[in-house]
């Protein structure tokens, strides 16, 4: 089981880069839908041998509500606002990418020094959570377009759920509760804000939303 | 030591000889000419036989010299070990050919300039670098040192009428005096702590850690500005192009690598250096490897890029070095020993294929009268000598199979790879860094000089119609032939240079011979020297087979039965002009420029180098002219240091006011000085 | 013996795999397509026909072509196929094998300039460019086969000595393949980086700077961008497939399957993929170099953990 999940989290890691990399937004949504259906199968892959119920639910709550629906959403939002492309991102897509390869090896540098009071069956997990987040965080810093923040949040909120898988053993109905709703009510804020922000001034970059400072 | 002894006496002679004779341009150039052979082969002997030495025992063998009494401070110590006999064995090679190329250059200014001067000054120079290799006194290397900085500069002002040139000269002299102020303090506190400025002195002081580390950073300073180092290197690319050609290769094969020298001879002395010290070498070199090669590739004007490169190279040489130093700290002696001899060998080579370029462009510059690469093209058949060397001395500085440049590299490549291998987790990473950059470099320095070459020399001319060029004289061409015979030679069979190196890093390293060193090194030398020989011979077989063909075909076109074959005639090659896809109205401007072709890489990089091109898009149905212009900013120049300097220029208007000009302020402020002690002391 | 077989696969084999790529594409396009020995029949063909040279080009491009392809045969020279040894091998040789690909790059575009075509010196200028990065994840990949295998060899490397690599470091090397992967369509102008069908400025990279050679000279040409597809898909598929069997005949047999579906596996993407924006090839290096930096990373931490 070791070895699929490896090949999994690399390949969440790839999908990863590949989100950070692509400046149109629909192939980025369709990437990060990707990505978090093969983030849900993580808990079958950690917990084969003691799958209990919450653990099927949580994993089969993660790729339903990540996987279908949030995607859904997003495409209906962007379909809504008219925006395809980031065209003018704060940071340039070579930039972008070497930061997010020195993150990565920075957490996996990092991981390698951090000892854990349990033990993990996989060296590759809390690595791979620490890119996502920090990808995420590139995402957010780095665009200008509202929905790539957003997307950007959810690719973070990704990270967060791989880290808590691990303690699911521990904590299971708080953890999933506490990520689930966060994430659902983070983004039903941001796509009313989007939505009321389009409908009032018909533009979705952020740098027209400091002028709301006063 | 007889040897160099007679041939310093001969090149003091004759330099007095030349002055005396200055006004007669025949007396002075054969003077200067059978002096400089004579002195320049005696030196090789004596370089040579130093370096043949089959000794295997340790210190390898020395000879020395100390006269009596004492000047200032220090003594005249010399002595020649294997590491100075390599260096005077690249500065003898050197000088000559620089010394005969000359004499040809400069047949164009007699009654012009003082050329006699400049001649007598030429050899003054080899005197003066000759003991800076063998000097064995702090002070005495100093000396020398300074003497060489001010020689140097007033060879470099010969066109001393122009305001640019006079400019470069002053930032030479102002950058080697900086350097020359951090020497000064390290070899005060190396003295100090040795009590006695002599090397083989300070070389028995165990030093400690953090004043190891303090030296590293001086010696690292002072040396690192001569061998130009980035960030120090802003008064390389100013000097190379104002100065003639046979300067610059002097300045570009010799002056420079006195400077890493001076760095290896601080290491010999000082053994032990903290890991950190050849980490940051590392990243200093890696940094001024991909530096120096990305602004080459922004330059037009060939001798800039040359000077650029000379960076570049640097860099590789002390990747070597820092290779070196990181795995003695780790006491891994097949990486320190492998780490030295690469830096060595990659020194060596250096300077005769950038020996080479230079004098290539400097009868290419004497020919055609510009360095400006963008007016240039197609000289390849109206300059046939000048073209073919240019073309050796190329693919040497790339590093490609068949020449010199790439034995060391290939040297280069196994001392990291050797510390990929022996090395902790930490070493592992920063060796693999420097395979990536030296991967790196190697490929944009083939770009670099593949635009260089080609855009030179290749296509057709594209300033208007083709002048009648000169081509070079016999002076000038007979050196240039005899380095690209040694590029040729080291490429091919690099067997006795690399075993000279290796006595060099004994001599570095203080210690024999490491065991698996002819298995690791020595053996895959012979393997390539065979893939070569047999590459060699597939291209004779295919250029058989191809003359076969086409003459074989021959004849037959009657039968065939193809209409525009026998339009044709016989299968001879056909020659036409190029084919250009049916426009009408083709020029020589519309070929690709040296600006279009480095265009790529540059906007790759455009953050780094801060590359910028302005122009105006035409516009309407029938444009008028419009211009394009692309620039790169030099980083280190236009944000480091000429915001320093006006700074330092501005505080020191602030403090004018203490200099008033009237003698009775000067005697006041006396006045204050002495009641000011007076009340010190009675305190 | 050893040797002689080698040379003979070396020799006879890569323009069957051109045939194979382009009856795959034929095959996803609905046609019969070319016959698989086509290379063959062109190369005989081309060797018949006269050369047209420009007045403006000298020695260096009637030159280049045989150059080119010598340096190329030494680099196949240097590397193990199946399970025969190369003729020759020695520590370090990885260096040379780069940059013997290096020299053949260099002196087409030497040859490419020499033609005082505006066509040649954009394809010149491309090809020096993504030459440049893409030797630096070549570099890397090497390094990272070098430290696994604990060899300095070609020959070492891959007869044997990545031999449990996938059992100890399991997927990563999945990462260290698919930058090898991104190599050889990049080297050898494979889509999605360059069209080798095409003539069009537009797409062209390697095709462009050999547009002004014909006869015997294309026909060197050619038979060059065989044999750098075949070396550098021997790479790959050795670095895949680590297994021996240690004998001749059936390693030699799964050689040949296993190329056969490299070339097929190329095939399909042409016909899949749409060619990259020109400006967006950097970036896709720079991916495979990440990808490869992701994989050394790991591999360390877990050899030294």
């Amino acid at each position: 089981m070791n070895v699929w999940l490896d090949a999994i989290l690399i390949l969440v890691i790839i999908l990863g880069l590949f989100i950070v990399a692509s400046t149109r937004l629909g192939t980025t949504i369709q990437i990060f839908a990707a990505q978090s259906l093969i983030l849900g199968t993580v808990p079958f892959f950690m917990y084969a041998h003691e799958l209990e119920f919450f653990i099927v639910f949580v994993s089969i709550a993660a790729i339903v509500l990540r996987g279908f629906l949030m995607p859904k959403y997003l495409f209906w939002a962007i379909r809504h606002v008219s925006v395809r492309n980031e065209v003018s991102p704060y940071i340039g897509i070579g930039a972008t990418l070497l930061l997010s390869a020195a993150s990565i090896v920075g957490s996996f540098l990092l991981a390698s020094k951090l000892t854990f009071p349990i033990k993990i069956c996989s060296d590759m997990v809390i690595p791979s959570s620490f890119s996502l987040i920090i990808m995420g965080f590139i995402l957010i810093v780095g665009r200008t377009k509202a929905i790539s923040q957003v997307i950007g949040y959810l690719v973070l909120e990704n990270g967060i759920f791989l880290f808590a898988i691990l303690l699911l053993k521990k904590m299971p109905l708080l953890v999933e509760m506490g990520i689930l709703l966060d994430l659902f009510i983070a983004t039903v804020v941001m796509g009313i804000v989007v939505n009321n922000i389009t409908d009032d001034f018909n533009i979705t970059d952020t740098n027209e939303l400091t002028t709301l400072k006063d | 030591m007889i040897f160099l002894l007679i041939s310093l006496f001969i090149l003091a002679m004759a330099s007095v000889l030349i002055l005396l004779f200055s006004r007669s341009r025949k007396t002075s150039s054969f003077l200067f000419l059978w002096s400089l052979i004579a002195a320049s082969l005696l030196g090789l002997c004596c370089a040579l036989s130093i370096l043949c030495q089959k000794t295997a025992t340790l210190p390898v063998f020395e000879q020395y010299l100390r006269l009596p009494g004492h000047f200032p401070l220090g003594e005249f110590y010399i002595s020649i070990d294997a590491l100075s006999a390599f260096f005077l064995l690249l500065l003898f090679i050197l000088s000559l050919a620089a010394g005969i190329y000359g004499i040809g250059y400069l047949r164009d200014y007699e009654g012009k300039r003082n050329v006699g001067v400049h001649l007598a000054l030429f050899h003054w120079l080899t005197i003066v670098m000759v003991l800076v290799l063998v000097a064995k006194n702090a002070v005495l290397f100093l000396a020398a040192w300074e003497l060489m900085t001010i020689i140097s500069y007033f060879l470099v002002t010969f066109y001393n009428d122009n305001e640019g040139v006079r400019k470069a000269g002053f930032i030479y002299l102002v950058a080697a005096h900086a350097g020359f102020f951090c020497l000064a303090i390290m070899f005060m506190v190396m003295g100090a702590h040795a009590s006695s400025m002599n090397f083989d002195q300070m070389s028995f002081v165990q030093f400690s850690p953090g004043l190891a580390a303090l030296l590293f950073i001086l010696a690292f300073l002072g040396f690192g500005v001569k061998a130009g180092f980035i960030p120090f290197h802003i008064w390389l690319p100013r000097a190379h192009p104002a100065a003639p050609s046979y300067i610059s290769a002097i300045l570009s094969g010799v002056l420079i690598k006195v400077g890493i020298y001076g760095l290896m001879r601080v290491i010999t002395i000082i053994k032990d250096f903290p890991l950190w010290c050849g980490i940051m070498l590392l990243m200093m070199a890696v940094l001024s490897g991909v530096g120096g090669v990305l602004y080459a590739l922004s330059q037009h004007e060939i001798k800039k890029l040359l000077a650029y490169s000379t960076i570049d190279n640097v860099g590789i040489i002390t990747l070597g070095l820092g290779t070196g130093m990181i795995g003695h700290a780790y006491h891994q002696d097949t990486v320190a020993f492998i780490g030295y001899a690469a830096a060595l060998l990659h020194t060596f080579n250096h300077a005769i294929f950038k020996g080479l370029l230079f004098l290539s462009a400097g009868s290419l510059i004497h020919s055609t009268h510009t360095g400006e690469m963008e007016r240039m093209g197609g000289l390849f058949k109206l300059l046939p000598w000048t073209g073919h060397l240019f073309l050796i001395g190329s693919l040497s500085i790339c590093g490609l199979p068949l020449f010199n440049g790439f034995i060391s590299e290939w040297l280069v490549f196994r001392a990291l790879l050797e510390g990929v291998f022996h090395l902790d987790l930490f070493g592992i990473i920063f060796s693999s860094l420097g395979i990536v950059a030296l991967g790196l470099i190697g490929g944009l320095a083939a770009f670099c000089f593949a635009k260089a070459f080609g855009i030179i020399f290749l296509g057709k001319y594209r300033s208007g119609e083709e002048h009648h060029f000169v081509e070079a004289n016999l002076f000038m061409r007979v050196p240039m032939a005899m380095l690209a015979a040694i590029c040729i030679f080291g490429g091919i069979f690099p067997i006795y240079t690399v075993l000279y190196a290796f006595r060099g890093a004994q001599v570095i390293t203080g210690m024999q011979l490491p065991e698996g060193i002819s298995s690791a090194i020595l053996i895959p030398l012979l393997m390539i020297t065979k893939v070569l020989m047999i590459g060699v011979i597939i291209f004779a077989f295919l250029a058989i087979l191809r003359k076969f063909l086409t003459s074989h075909f021959k004849g037959h076109s009657r039968e065939s039965g193809s209409s525009c074959r026998t339009l044709a005639g016989a299968r001879d090659p056909i020659q036409t002009e190029t084919w250009i896809c049916a426009y009408q109205h083709v020029t020589s401007r519309m070929q690709y420029s040296a600006s279009s072709f480095s265009k790529p890489v540059l906007k790759i990089f455009r953050s780094i180098l801060f590359f910028k091109v302005d122009t105006t898009i035409p516009k309407g149905y029938f444009p008028g002219k419009t211009k394009l212009n692309s620039s790169v900013k030099d980083v280190s120049q236009d944000l480091f240091f000429r915001p320093l300097f006006y700074a330092i220029k501005k505080l020191s208007r602030i403090l004018k006011w203490i200099q008033s000009g009237h003698t009775q302020v000067y005697v006041l402020y006396i006045l204050f000085l002495l009641v000011i002690l007076l009340i010190w002391k009675l305190h | 013996m050893n040797t002689f077989l080698h040379l003979i696969i070396l020799v006879v084999f890569p323009p069957l795999l051109l045939g194979i790529i382009g009856k795959t594409k034929a095959f996803f396009a609905g046609k019969i397509g070319p016959p698989l020995l086509q290379t063959y029949y062109d190369l005989f063909k081309l060797m018949q026909k006269a050369s047209v040279y420009s007045l403006t080009s000298n020695w260096i491009f009637k030159a280049a072509p045989m150059v080119c392809l010598s340096a190329i045969f030494a680099a196949g020279i240097l590397m193990p196929i199946a399970s025969f040894k190369a003729p020759v091998q020695f520590a370090g040789d990885l260096v040379f094998f780069v940059y013997l690909f290096a020299l053949a790059r260099f002196v087409t575009i030497l040859a490419a300039l020499d033609t005082g075509s505006s066509f040649e010196g954009m394809g010149a200028s491309r090809e020096a460019t993504f030459g440049c990065l893409s030797e630096i994840a070549m570099f890397l990949d090497l390094t990272i086969l070098a430290l696994l295998a604990q060899k300095l060899s070609l020959s070492g490397i891959f007869l044997g000595g990545l031999a449990s690599s996938w059992f100890l470091v399991g997927p990563v090397l999945i990462l260290v393949v698919v930058s090898l992967f991104l190599l050889l369509l990049v080297e050898n102008s494979r889509i999605p980086i360059d069209d080798p069908d095409t003539h069009l400025e537009l797409t062209m990279i390697h095709e462009v700077m050999v547009l002004d050679h014909s006869g015997v000279d294309l026909a060197y040409i050619v038979y060059g961008k065989a044999l750098k597809l075949f070396i550098l898909g021997t790479l790959l598929i050795s670095v895949i497939f680590t297994f021996r069997f240690h004998d001749h005949l059936m390693d030699t047999g799964f050689f040949i399957i296993e190329i056969m579906g490299l070339a097929v596996l190329i095939g399909i993407i042409e016909s899949t993929m749409a060619r990259l924006r020109m400006n967006k090839v950097p970036y896709l290096l720079l991916s495979a170099f990440i990808f490869s930096i992701i994989g050394f990373i790991v591999i360390l931490l877990r050899g030294h953990s």
